[in-house]
């Protein structure tokens, strides 16, 4: 009996020892909420950040002592950080637990393109167009953190400029520059197999990668011959066959003359092959710059605009932008967010992070030294050879590379694909009416 | 701790219960009341646990699979059995992962009890060495599961191609991987590598359990090998058969992370798998959580189906010696 009653307390005691743990947890975030409400008279704040990108952790830890030192210098205000980096493969499903259960951090990142149109729907991000940080954005880099009504809700970190990689040492050899048609691009490829070389580098073992050309073909497309096309498919009334020739005429001469195998080479393997040099040019962005370096420090290479017609104005460069900081509306410090927000952009210090974390420049305040195939992409750029990231949702992007892959393994035709990517679409605006 | 409380105290417990039914009728509700007490008292801890990390999820997500939530936004409506009409009816890809899946099944069901059987018999005969071969055939076991199948992404696309330009056999250069076709057989290829020695290791103690007097009694009345093998050890290990079916069976439909390793599902869509198809359509489509946990109940209830079938059946068959 003694025994029984035994067990019975030892239960309990589990019991208040894991009410006890909740508990606690409530107390503590109520202390330190309680000491945000009153951060703008008095003198603490905690500022939770949700950054997932764990590989630059220290970058952004100097920069926010920077800031700390800032903060207390010039408004008297002692901020605590709390900086959470999770890595990059679950970081949007803890992101939306937390913004789905009130926790919301009041500063995180999240992908420029792929996200802001939902979060922003469901109202998770903060309007920051009267921020002082917005007038120094590049004008190539606004239009991707800018909403369909014309609000800018993010600062962008990470921007890419991009079309496909060629090997320059390759293509000096044989007298050739990037073309700007498609007949000059299969006039590339016919004296590139001339002279023995293999013409393209293909890797469609991530699906991510055949998905490549669609936004190439429809950016091409969009600022040239059919301007509507992303509007058109959003009200139900648009279909890819517009964009068939535009996509399959060049992803066939992209297969016809590639390395083999290619439904078992992932980007990595693809980057390796590409540094060997056992093609000429690699469908991809310089976002694989450092793992091809990895392979072959000495590789020369540049990025160029992939041609999609006989229409020169319709190659051109594609700009997006991906990792990018929002502030949560529901933060309870939000002045010092927006603070640290527009310190990001900060006239002297802010070349120094951009720098140490190797991105390209969004702002008027960056001057700091480009890589060489960044300045060449960004060439084209100031040369008005570019084009918007077309806003394609992401579900769409991913049917297409699932679609693109099973081309080339000869298990779906090009109809198939446009079919598929039609249904894609629809299923899309329907789910998100 | 609650488990060694639990050990030491029921039997005093059960002792006065005896103790005292035997007075008379009177006490008795009382203590069988007392009884039904401690009893729960010892199943709260594991069930407090159980059901806040299991039970009330899985309710959760059923409830879940009556809606159109989308995992982000705050509001949600309800749409009764919608999800679950569209699955079945207009998702292509759905259907055609469940039969995939099911093909899967089959092979894995056959094949890996097949093989774990004969394994297990041949190494039951050698007195010597068994500790070894079943350390060996066991061994891949160990390794989990997405590890393996990333190793053998590397022999399927690097150290076969170069075996098949060294000794020249033409068989060993294919697309392992990268052709649908044969895909499914390195799938199949891998999961039994790894799955293997686990079912090797419950027939082997089944083996163990089969008593010698049966099988000698077998040989004395003139019975081949096979015979007393047919006719004696199999009906006396068919208890763990059923476990086996039973385990095989759980798992081939769950199948994620060898297909996950090898070909994502690809190329296309010709190797997904009904979870891979679930997590995409959850995790990377348009966040249709609400499509997805209704697809994840239809999984649930064809698990539910095929296992009671298949435990209803092999009890049936079953015999003590």
């Amino acid at each position: 009996m003694n025994k029984m009653t035994k067990g019975v307390l030892c239960t309990m005691l589990t019991a208040t020892m894991l009410a006890g743990c909740s508990s606690n947890n409530t107390n503590n975030t109520g202390a330190a909420n309680d000491a945000g409400t009153g951060s703008s008279v008095a003198k603490s704040v905690t500022l939770k950040m949700f950054i997932a990108q764990p590989r630059f952790k220290e970058q952004y830890d100097n920069y926010i002592a920077q800031f700390v030192k800032k903060e207390k210098a010039e408004k008297n205000i002692d901020v605590t950080v709390q900086l959470e980096m999770p890595t990059a493969d679950n970081a949007s499903q803890i992101l939306k637990t937390r913004l789905a259960s009130n926790d919301a951090p009041d500063i995180f990142a999240l992908h420029a393109v792929n996200e802001i149109p939902s979060y922003y729907k469901a109202g998770y991000l903060e309007d920051l167009s009267g921020q002082p940080f917005v007038s120094k954005l590049l004008d190539s880099v606004k239009p991707s953190v800018t909403t369909t009504d014309g609000k800018v809700v993010a600062l962008p970190l990470e921007t890419l400029s991009w079309g496909y990689l060629y090997n320059k040492t390759i293509f000096a050899k044989y007298g050739l520059t990037p073309p700007t048609t498609l007949t000059e691009l299969k006039a590339v490829t016919e004296k590139l197999k001339a002279n023995n070389e293999t013409p393209f580098v293909l890797s469609y073992k991530e699906s991510w990668i055949p998905q490549l050309v669609l936004p190439l073909a429809v950016g091409g497309m969009m600022k040239t011959e059919d301007a509507e096309f992303v509007d058109k498919m959003n009200k139900d009334e648009g279909s890819f066959t517009e964009m068939k020739s535009a996509i399959f005429d060049v992803f066939d001469l992209i297969n016809e003359n590639g390395t083999a195998k290619a439904t078992e080479v992932g980007g990595d393997d693809g980057a390796a092959a590409f540094a060997a040099g056992q093609g000429a040019m690699w469908l991809m962005g310089p976002w694989y710059a450092e793992t091809i370096l990895k392979s072959n420090p000495d590789l020369d290479f540049g990025v160029a605009p992939l041609p999609i017609n006989d229409n020169a104005d319709a190659t051109l460069i594609n700009l997006s932008a991906s990792t990018s900081l929002a502030v949560s509306p529901t933060s309870k410090n939000k002045e010092v967010a927006l603070d640290f927000l527009n310190y990001v952009l900060d006239d002297t210090d802010s070349n120094a992070l951009f720098q140490a974390m190797k991105f390209n420049p969004v702002a008027t305040v960056h001057t700091y030294e480009m890589y060489p195939w960044i300045a060449e992409a960004t060439s084209y750029v100031k040369a008005g050879k570019s084009v918007q990231d077309p806003a394609i949702p992401q579900s769409v992007k991913d049917e297409v590379g699932k679609g693109l892959q099973a081309y080339y393994a000869g298990q779906m035709t090009q109809d198939d694909v446009l079919k598929a990517l039609d249904k894609a679409w629809k299923s899309y605006n329907k789910v998100n009416k | 701790m609650d488990e060694q409380g639990g050990a030491a105290c029921s039997p005093p417990s059960l002792i006065y219960f005896a103790h005292h039914r035997g007075r008379g009728a009177e006490p008795v509700p009382v203590n069988r009341y007392k009884h039904v007490v401690s009893l729960l008292a010892f199943v709260a801890p594991a069930f407090i646990i159980y059901s806040l990390f299991l039970l009330i999820p899985t309710i959760g997500g059923m409830y879940y699979s009556f809606t159109d939530w989308n995992g982000l936004n705050r509001d949600y409506s309800f749409i009764g059995l919608g999800n679950f009409v569209e699955a079945l009816r207009e998702d292509p890809d759905f259907v055609n992962s469940l039969l995939f899946t099911l093909k899967y099944v089959l092979f894995m069901i056959v094949l890996q009890n097949v093989f774990a059987l004969v394994l297990a018999v041949f190494i039951e005969t050698k007195t010597r060495t068994k500790g070894f071969f079943r350390t060996i055939f066991f061994m891949p076991n160990m390794i989990s599961t997405i590890i393996s199948a990333f190793m053998w992404t590397f022999v399927f696309s690097q150290v076969l191609p170069q075996l098949a330009e060294k000794t020249a056999i033409s068989f060993l250069d294919q697309l392992w991987i990268g052709d649908p076709k044969v895909s499914f057989y390195s799938i199949i290829i891998v999961s039994l590598w790894n799955g293997v020695g686990y079912m090797m290791i419950i027939y082997l103690a089944a083996l163990q359990g089969v008593p010698q007097s049966l099988k000698e009694a077998a040989v004395i009345d003139g019975a081949s090998p096979f015979q007393t093998f047919r006719k004696v050890t199999l009906p006396m290990i068919t208890h763990a058969v059923t476990i086996c079916l039973f385990l095989t069976l759980n798992g081939a439909f769950k199948v994620f992370e060898v297909v996950y390793g090898l070909t994502g599902g690809g190329p296309g869509r010709s190797t997904q798998v009904i979870t891979m198809n679930i997590y995409e359509e959850a995790f990377s489509n348009n966040f249709r959580y609400g499509y997805a946990s209704a697809k994840s109940v239809i999984l649930f209830i064809f698990i539910l189906l095929f296992t009671f079938i298949q435990i209803g059946v092999m009890k049936r068959k079953e015999v003590e010696a």
